[in-house]
Formats: structure tokens, sequence, C-alpha cells
């Protein structure tokens, strides 16, 4: 108890001083995770969509890929970008390894099928009636589905928070794929991971509580939204 | 006003043919019920009509030219209303919207339909959180809102309470007269069918069976299965299918004859009806006024005022 009370003291002194270092990571950190995110919802929202309003041969099998995909651990969508960019590998050429670049890779993939599925799930639940009454009454197709996406926008914004949650709070693909470097890589989980393994207890407990308060700054912003929107 | 035809139109689903109507058309102006009981593909009819299932064969045309998806020139009501998120305000304005109707033309356009529905009270109120009549109401309004030469409701009258149901039985034949929309109304209730159309088109496991005018099909049912899904009581006699309106069995005496043996009596508050059998249909005689009940067990003479005759049945 002595030591984390000391180590949140001097977490705290170490975030109030404005440390460089810590928080050009935790910018780092917010930039790469909301990049990921935003490419996972680009493509995640509408393959949720599609999952959910349409049948056709093999559905239900990417359905379970997607669900399958939810839960799949970081590491191993690390691993397999690592083997793809690795300079011997079929993208080796593109110079990515070891980049910010590479990270945002490993992150979206991450994030896409927990986007996908939140939103199929979201749009799923809508009586099942919703896009036959909109198109009685005359909306185009592009018209039905955003109307669609505005009725399920509690669970799509659910979709953002839960993919945004899962890249920001990601270790292993960021490790295996950023090399979490020193100025370049490095981001709040990988420099928590070095700062405990170097024993530097401070610094561990100052960057997991900024990445703490990211996490709960923006998913309270969105929780905000939703609620709202409600109401 | 436009004339709705139906050429040669089957549905299937998963393998199974449920539509399989041959010709069939609602006059311009008209109002019909599809009537039959339930699984008989009346809403399925309706969904084709309204271009939201496409026939497996056939063709649907309304006013001369084959339906699409999202026809202008028809409005649905759904058996089971569904509402966006928002008032039921604005529920209604979104489908004017839809419809291309101008901004300034649609509060009055709510306003009205809102008066001549009474939901004037519910525009307020979150769509999705009203009673099951009143979503009922609030559909049928949102129907006639779109003002549409076509008009298909499915069940309008389903989730109403007993006084409810009796004043809409009032409401939306009056309400449908004042417009020139050609209407078909889906129930599977015979009265609904006789107090809202004046046309009426027997559905029975995907086929016609009868359509024409209401009172003449009810006067003269083509076979003993219409009759008796028309509310008539069915007794085999001789070698013949005898088919009587409810109501109308009497101890009186009558050309045709039967021997009911009586069970237990119901008192209905202002009327008291034996529960008994003739052979083994089910019947009820209504007893006047100052009438002893027969003993149960015990078997009396009885013959209908009235009845229809089919061949062997």
């Amino acid at each position: 108890m002595g030591d984390l009370g000391a180590g949140l003291r001097d977490a705290l002194r170490l975030i109030l001083s404005g440390d460089a270092e810590v928080y050009a990571i935790a910018i780092r950190t917010l930039l790469i995770s909301l990049t990921a995110t935003v490419l996972s919802l680009l493509i995640g929202c509408p393959a949720g969509l599609l999952l959910a309003r349409h049948r056709f041969p093999g559905r239900t099998l990417l359905l379970s890929f997607v669900h399958a995909g939810m839960g799949m651990p970081p590491v191993v969508v690390g691993l397999f970008i690592w083997l793809l960019l690795t300079r011997s590998g079929p993208l080796g050429d593109l110079g990515l390894i070891y980049t910010p670049s590479a990270m945002v890779l490993a992150q979206f993939l991450i994030g896409i099928p927990i986007v996908t599925g939140f939103t199929a799930a979201s749009v799923q639940a809508l009586p099942a009636l919703l896009p036959d009454l909109l198109a009685s009454m005359g909306a185009s197709r592009i018209r039905t589905l955003w109307l669609l996406v505005r009725e399920a926008r509690l669970g799509m914004l659910a979709a953002v928070m839960a993919g945004f949650g899962a890249v920001i709070s990601e270790v292993g693909a960021s490790m295996a794929v950023g090399g979490n470097l020193r100025g370049s890589t490095r981001v709040l989980t990988t420099a928590i991971v070095t700062a405990t393994g170097r024993g530097d207890l401070a610094e561990a407990t100052a960057l997991g509580l900024i990445l703490l308060a990211l996490a709960l700054a923006v998913t309270l912003s969105l929780t905000v939204l939703q609620q709202r929107r409600t109401g | 006003m436009m004339d709705v035809t139906l050429d040669g139109v089957t549905f299937s689903r998963d393998g199974r043919v449920v539509l399989d109507i041959g010709e069939l058309s609602f006059p311009a102006g008209s109002t019909t019920a599809v009537f039959g009981p339930n699984g008989s593909g009346k809403t399925t009819l309706l969904r084709c009509i309204a271009g939201l299932e496409h026939p497996t064969r056939g063709t649907v045309r309304v006013g001369g030219e084959q339906v699409r998806r999202g026809d202008p020139r028809i409005a649905i009501a759904f058996q089971q209303p569904v509402f966006l998120q928002g008032t039921v305000g604005q529920n209604l304005e979104l489908g004017l919207e839809l419809r291309g109707v101008p901004a300034a033309s649609r509060g009055p356009r709510v306003a009205s339909i809102a008066r001549e529905c009474r939901i004037e009270g519910l525009l307020d109120r979150p769509a999705r959180a009203l009673s099951a009549g009143e979503s009922q109401r609030v559909s049928l309004a949102r129907t006639l809102l779109l003002a549409a030469p076509v008009t298909l409701l499915d069940e309008p009258l389903s989730g109403f309470d007993r006084v409810s149901w009796l004043h809409m039985l009032e409401e939306i034949p009056a309400l449908l007269s004042t417009r020139a929309a050609t209407t078909v109304v889906v129930t599977h209730d015979r009265e609904e069918a006789f107090r809202l159309a004046e046309r009426i088109v027997i559905l029975v496991e995907g086929r016609v069976r009868a359509s024409g005018n209401t009172a003449a099909i009810y006067r003269a049912p083509p076979d003993a299965e219409t009759a008796e899904l028309l509310g008539y009581t069915l007794v085999e006699a001789e070698g013949r299918v005898i088919g009587f309106a409810p109501g109308s069995l009497t101890r009186e005496p009558t050309p045709l004859r039967f021997r009911l043996e009586a069970g237990r009596v119901v008192d209905l508050g202002n009327q008291r009806r034996v529960i008994g059998r003739i052979g083994a249909t089910r019947v009820e005689l209504a007893l006047l006024p100052g009438e002893s009940a027969p003993i149960p067990g015990s078997w009396i003479d009885v013959g209908p005022a009235d009845w229809v005759e089919f061949g062997g049945g």
C-alpha cells in the first residue's frame, strides 16, 4: 500500500510538472487510436449495416467471424500484421514496420469486428418493418439507410465507444508492429509495460492514470452525446 | 381514382406457395375487405399490392401501371404500427417530407389529419410510448395523411379495447368516405369486414374463395367452407350440408327441423343462450325473454329461420 501511495504521489507530480515526453506519448496514443477508430467506423458501420439488412449466402458464417473477431487477442493481430510488414514479408517494401502507420493498421483491424458486430446488432434490434415503412413512405435507399443509422444511434455510439476502448487499451499489437520506439511509436500502453519492467513505478502509474483519463474523457463525451439524444 | 389489378400472381416463400391468385381486381374508389383465417396469405397479398414483396409470378398494377417498392400512389398501415424515435407529430411530418411535400404545408396538413382522426392530444407525445389503440389510430392517420390513391390497411382495428373498437368501426368508414381512394382492408374478423367494406375477397390458403359484393356473398356463400368462415353454422342432414347464420336458430315451427341436445345455459345479461349440439355440431340457441331453459341433456326440436344448402358434405 505504501508503494502504491508513493507511486500515485510521484505520478501526480510527474503529470502536474508537464513532463514533455509523457505528454508526447499521450498525444501520440490519442492520435493513433482515434485514427484507427475512425477508419474502423468507415468500414465497420457499412459492413454492419450490410450484415444486418441483407440476406446472402455465407452471411451467418461472416457474422460468426465478426463475433469471433470481437474477442480476438490483439497480439495475434499484431503478429499477423508483423508477418505482412516485416522487411522480408509480402508488404515489407512499404517500410511501414515499426511506424505509427503500422500501429494504426493493427488497431484498425482490431476495431473493425467490434464496430461491425455492434452496428449489426443495433440495426438488427430495430423493428423489422421499419425499412418497409420508410420505403412505403417514399424514402430512397440512401435516406432509408441514414434513417436506420439515426434510429440505431444508441447502439452505434456504443460501437464507437467499444471500438475506441479496445484499441486504446491494447498493448500486444502496438508492441509487435510499433516496436515501442522512444519518440516514435511509444504509446501509453507500451510505455507502461516498459516503465513497469524497469521498476519505474511513478512513471508507470502516471502513464496509467493518463490512459485512464483519456479513455474516460472520450467515452464520457460519447455517453453524454448518446444520452442527450435519447432524451 | 385508380383501380388495382392482380394478374396471375403467385408468391412462394421457402419453396411453399403462399399466394396463388388468378385474376383479381379492386375497382377504383371501392373499399374491399380481404378476409380469411390466420395464415391465409392476407398480409402477403397486401404487401404484394404495396410493392413490398415481388410476386414470384404475375403482375400487380395500379391504374394500369405495375407497382414498385416505394410507389407514391400507395400508402400502407401495417398491422403492428412502427414508428421512428420522436414525437407523433414528427412521425407524421416525416411521411410528408419523404413524399416531397413542401415544409410550409406539412404543419397544416398534420394538424388537419390530427383533428380528423382525433389525435391532436397525442401530437407531442413520444410515438413509441403510445398504447396499442393509440398507435393504431396514429398509424391510420399517417396513412391517410399521405392522401395516396390506393390505401392499404392491415388489421387496422387490432389492439383496440371493445368500446374503442366499436367507435373505430364507425370512424374508419367515415374517414374513408371523405377520400376517393381505392382501399383494401385486411381483417380476420367477419364483423369488421362487413362494417368496413362494401366488397369482400375471401382468401383461404392463399387462394381466392370468393370475391364480390359483401352482402351478396354473405347471402349466398359459394361453398360450405366459405360459409363457415362467414360465421354460418354447418349441420349435416340427409347427405346435405345446411348452413344457417348465427341467431337464426329457433324453437318456433320452421320447415327444417333438427334435434338439439341441450347443454349448459349461458347468461349474457341481456340474453340467455343454450349451448347444445345438433349431431356433432356445437350450436347456440337464444332463449326468448321468460322462456324456460331446457334441462341439460334433454332433447328439443329446433330449426333455422333461414338457411343455405350445399352439396354432399
